[in-house]
């Protein structure tokens, strides 16, 4: 199948690595700069702007299944993105960087009307990921699905922990909750009623947010409830975004650092209960100054990942309980998380993830990509040729777990006799190796 | 500066407002007061000729510069022409037997709607002065330069700097995008709401004469009552509690209740800031006068006795229903502290203004937090939206020559011979454009017996306080006029 992208930036380049195997690329970019970043990639690169449609004709548009924009530039994509859907009819997805495009309620313009199928707002994304890591003290990484209904939250078991030592059936975890997976030594593994917890296990827990809420205190008991400090480094979009959504939150008392003048200004404009710092994040002295070693997480975005690695160890060493990183190349993620950071989260990667699944995942859409990949929650629908039968019935393919069903506006968290019925919609854990496997499960099964 | 504009200019006001007197001399031979009515007429020929006579001085090259006018210029155009007209608009007073400071006195106390008065006796005037006296506030209370921005088509463009210059609080806000069809709005606003206010009167049992006089210096937040006794001498609960609702907008702004109106969107008033600020010193300073005047609590009087009395002073506008020289000094502090806060920005009322304490109040919180965050960014903002550092910084000036005038102007009145708080109030009462003030100046009482010098340096701080000082202040620097020429640049 023929995919054009223009933009060849990280999210551009990326995608044409991930597809050039199997699929024609072609990528379309103005800067012959870019050039560099292809030479290792099996895809076809054209210097040239991607709203003209001379260009388009080239990249034979008319054959294209899918059209992806990803320029830095907004204003490029939308009307790269309508072009192409003028000129043929691919599928489209616009990757934009404001929510200036996006559908606004009943009264806006939306996206639709500009022959876009799919819109992709990458730090938006992210800045909804740190939320849920941020607003749940203690998780080293928080997920929210099925509209708020169904949460995720990974933890790191202490030593001290309750549930070392025990084997799941012997814990009791509150109705409503579910252990996912189970990171040991590198390693993630959907866990059996058997399999011992042991200390320095990471642990992942899926389930309705009251139940969530128990497994939280049961992990964390000091640390449910009261006051979280929050300090951000870097008030770039995701910054601000991040700060307008936890300072919502009355818990939260949020506090954002910004080494530009004017931008702080212009922060301090927008934000209402935030408090902003005009200083440099990766200046000790100045950490030291403000007492940021007494918040409890410490979220650094800003859009350079060395200075970014420099505030987030200094944090570390002024003893911050928690860090949250994000990572501009993808290549540095792993390296983040070796050298101490809890979390450290990429955008582009995310977005990429999330654009391949569209192009190649079929009718099931990826909720969210966990631990960098290694597993992922998938939202599918149970096929009409399906037989109802109950959960422990189905013998589903090993490394794979209902997390939850979702039957109109019930939600379930599964035991192993509720039944699965066609139309259900399942949200379901699974590691990166079953996941082909599980939507042909669900969606060819055949009795 | 164009001094040959200003000149052209403040004639072209002038002219026109020689024309304002001829409605008490309407008034004066209706009721048969030929010799005041003589009186009216020769002032009005004598400011129409004025007006001319400096309009022409001007010569033609200023005719043609009015669009292009200048801020200093517009300042100088505002200060000017206030003073001027106060001096014309006095003429009737000195036919009428007043001395020439007495005159300008009362004149000026008019117009920029203090309410304090040195009319000793009375009976010794007629219905034609009072009405001229009414009218006066009336038409400073919405502002003069306002009403000449909307009815002069020569200052379709040149009046903005003068309409800002005139209008009260630290913003520029208007209602629709020209100057001139926003001073009409709001002059429009102001003359329906008199209107309702006169037929409200009327029906609680005042006379026509009587209820024009009161919804002139009520929506002006005036304070001159054609009574000696003001609101007390009518005994009438009703017409006060009119007054009371109509002194609350009187002291709210105008601009607001126009745009909450026309779109018919009750958040605009509950949503602002403000508006908020300005209720809530409503209410604690009723509540506080209660206790203070130890009324009965929960009665219908004592409730109406306290809020009338706090609209009054607060709203700057100055009635008194009860005399509140006889209260105690608990009651009279907290009267006097209202003095310095004043009503809403863009209303009729004078003084410093709710929204500059509410500024001041943030900006100081603001200094106090940076203790603690020395890097910290703190805009000080207004309902959600950061206002611009120089308008903080020009109402930190407004607080410092607000208070210093004050005090300088204290000191002449108590060195003159008066005692400390017959000074401190008769100058907190003009300066915010009060009315009355305690002891020797109390509600039932006058100005008349202070010193001639304290009269007039009163008569200034009136005019000061009305421009909201810095529209003065800027204009009597020499460096204003070292760089004035006659006609160019």
């Amino acid at each position: 199948m023929r995919i054009v992208i223009v933009g060849g930036g990280q999210i551009g380049s990326s995608l044409a690595k991930a597809l050039a195997a199997e699929h024609e690329v072609v990528v379309i970019d103005h800067n012959p700069d870019v050039a560099a970043a292809f030479h290792h990639i099996d895809a076809e690169l054209l210097i040239g702007s991607g709203t003209s449609q001379d260009m388009l004709k080239r990249a034979r548009i008319e054959d294209a299944r899918f059209f992806v924009a990803t320029t830095p530039l907004d204003e490029v994509n939308v009307v790269a993105c309508a072009i192409a859907n003028r000129m043929s009819n691919p599928e489209t997805i616009c990757v934009v960087s404001r929510s200036d495009f996006l559908p606004d309620g009943q009264a806006g313009v939306g996206l639709r009307d500009f022959g876009i199928d799919r819109v992709l707002w990458p730090e938006a994304q992210l800045a909804a990921d740190i939320e849920g890591v941020v607003s749940a003290p203690g998780a080293i990484d928080a997920e929210i699905f099925a509209g708020g209904r169904i949460r995720l939250l990974e933890y790191r078991l202490g030593t001290g922990s309750v549930m070392v030592g025990k084997t799941l059936g012997a814990l009791h975890l509150p109705r409503g909750s579910l252990i996912v997976a189970v990171k040991r030594a590198g390693a993630l593994f959907v866990p059996r009623g058997a399999t011992v917890l042991q200390a320095d296990d990471k642990v992942i827990v899926m389930g309705a947010p009251s139940a969530i809420q128990e497994v939280h205190r049961l992990i964390h008991p000091a640390r449910a409830g009261g006051d979280i400090e929050v300090t951000i480094v870097g008030g770039g979009d995701v910054g601000l975004q991040l700060a307008e959504r936890l300072e919502r939150s009355p818990a939260c008392q949020v506090r954002i650092v910004e080494r530009d003048p004017a931008r702080g200004e212009m922060l301090a404009a927008r934000l209402t209960r935030t408090l902003v710092l005009n200083g440099d994040g990766t200046d000790l002295e100045f950490l030291e100054s403000e007492n940021v070693g007494r918040s409890d997480v410490l979220v650094c975005v800003i859009d350079n990942d060395e200075r970014n690695l420099l505030a987030s160890l200094l944090g570390r060493q002024l003893g911050v309980p928690k860090i949250v990183t994000r990572v501009s190349r993808p290549t540095n993620l792993r390296l983040f998380e070796r050298v101490g950071i809890d979390v450290a989260l990429s955008a582009r990667a995310a977005a990429v993830a999330s654009i391949l699944h569209q192009i190649t995942g079929g009718a099931s859409s990826l909720l969210a990509v966990v631990e960098h990949g290694e597993a992922r929650v998938l939202e599918l629908v149970v096929s009409d040729r399906f037989e109802p039968r109950p959960l422990k019935q189905i013998g589903a393919p090993a490394d794979v777990i209902v997390g939850a069903i979702l039957r109109g506006s019930e939600v379930i968290v599964p035991r192993g006799d509720d039944q699965i019925s066609p139309g259900d919609r399942l949200i379901v854990f699974s590691t990166r190796e079953a996941a082909e496997r599980v939507q042909a499960y669900f969606h060819g099964f055949d009795s | 500066m164009r001094i040959s504009l200003v000149v052209h200019v403040i004639g072209l006001i002038v002219r026109v407002f020689g024309l304002m007197t001829l409605a008490p001399l309407a008034v004066a031979l209706l009721y048969g007061e030929y010799r005041d009515a003589a009186g009216f007429a020769i002032a009005t020929v004598v400011t129409c000729m004025a007006g001319q006579v400096m309009r022409r001085a001007g010569g033609s090259g200023a005719e043609d510069a009015v669009e292009r006018m200048r801020r200093v210029e517009g300042l100088a155009v505002v200060s000017g022409a206030w003073l001027l007209i106060a001096a014309f608009a006095s003429l009737p007073y000195v036919w009428a037997g007043l001395g020439v400071i007495d005159a300008m006195f009362e004149s000026m106390s008019g117009l920029t709607t203090t309410g304090a008065t040195v009319f000793r006796d009375f009976a010794q005037f007629g219905r034609g002065i009072f009405f001229w006296r009414s009218l006066t506030q009336w038409l400073g209370g919405m502002g003069v330069i306002a009403l000449f921005v909307a009815i002069l088509p020569r200052l379709a463009i040149g009046g903005r700097e003068m309409f800002f210059a005139e209008a009260s609080g630290p913003d520029d806000e208007k209602v629709t995008p020209q100057i001139r069809r926003t001073a009409a709005v709001l002059w429009q606003v102001y003359a329906a709401l008199t209107a309702i206010q006169t037929v409200a009167l009327r029906l609680t049992g005042m006379s026509w004469y009587d209820s024009v006089s009161h919804a002139f210096t009520t929506l002006a937040a005036g304070g001159f009552s054609p009574h000696p006794l003001s609101l007390a001498g009518y005994q009438n609960p009703a017409a006060e509690w009119v007054i009371i609702v109509f002194m609350t907008l009187a002291g709210a702004n105008f601009a607001l209740q126009y745009r909450a109106l026309a779109r018919r969107d009750h958040r605009l008033i509950t949503g602002d800031e403000e508006l908020r600020a300005y209720a809530g010193v409503v209410i604690v300073a009723t509540a506080l006068l209660v206790w203070a005047t130890q009324l009965p609590l929960l009665s219908e009087s004592a409730l109406r006795t306290a809020l009338f009395q706090v609209l009054s002073i607060l709203t700057t506008t100055g009635y008194a229903s009860v005399d509140f020289q006889l209260w105690n000094d608990q009651a009279k502090a907290i009267l006097l502290g209202l003095m310095f806060i004043g009503g809403c920005a863009g209303s009729a009322a004078g003084g410093p203004k709710v929204v500059r304490h509410v500024l001041l109040a943030k900006f100081t919180l603001h200094e106090l937090r940076r203790a603690l965050h020395p890097h910290a960014v703190l805009p000080v903002k207004l309902a959600g939206r950061v206002v611009p550092a120089h308008i903080v910084q020009g109402v930190i000036v407004f607080f410092l020559f607000y208070m210093l005038t004050f005090a300088m102007c204290t000191a002449v009145v108590v060195l003159l011979g008066a005692d400390l708080v017959t000074g401190i109030s008769a100058t907190a009462a003009c300066l915010g454009n009060v009315g009355p003030g305690f002891n020797l100046v109390g509600p039932m009482s006058h100005f008349g017996d202070l010193h001639p010098i304290s009269r007039m340096a009163l008569t200034a701080t009136m005019w000061i306080g009305r421009l909201e000082v810095i529209t003065v202040l800027v204009i009597i620097r020499p460096e204003a006029w070292r760089a004035g020429r006659w006609n160019s640049e």
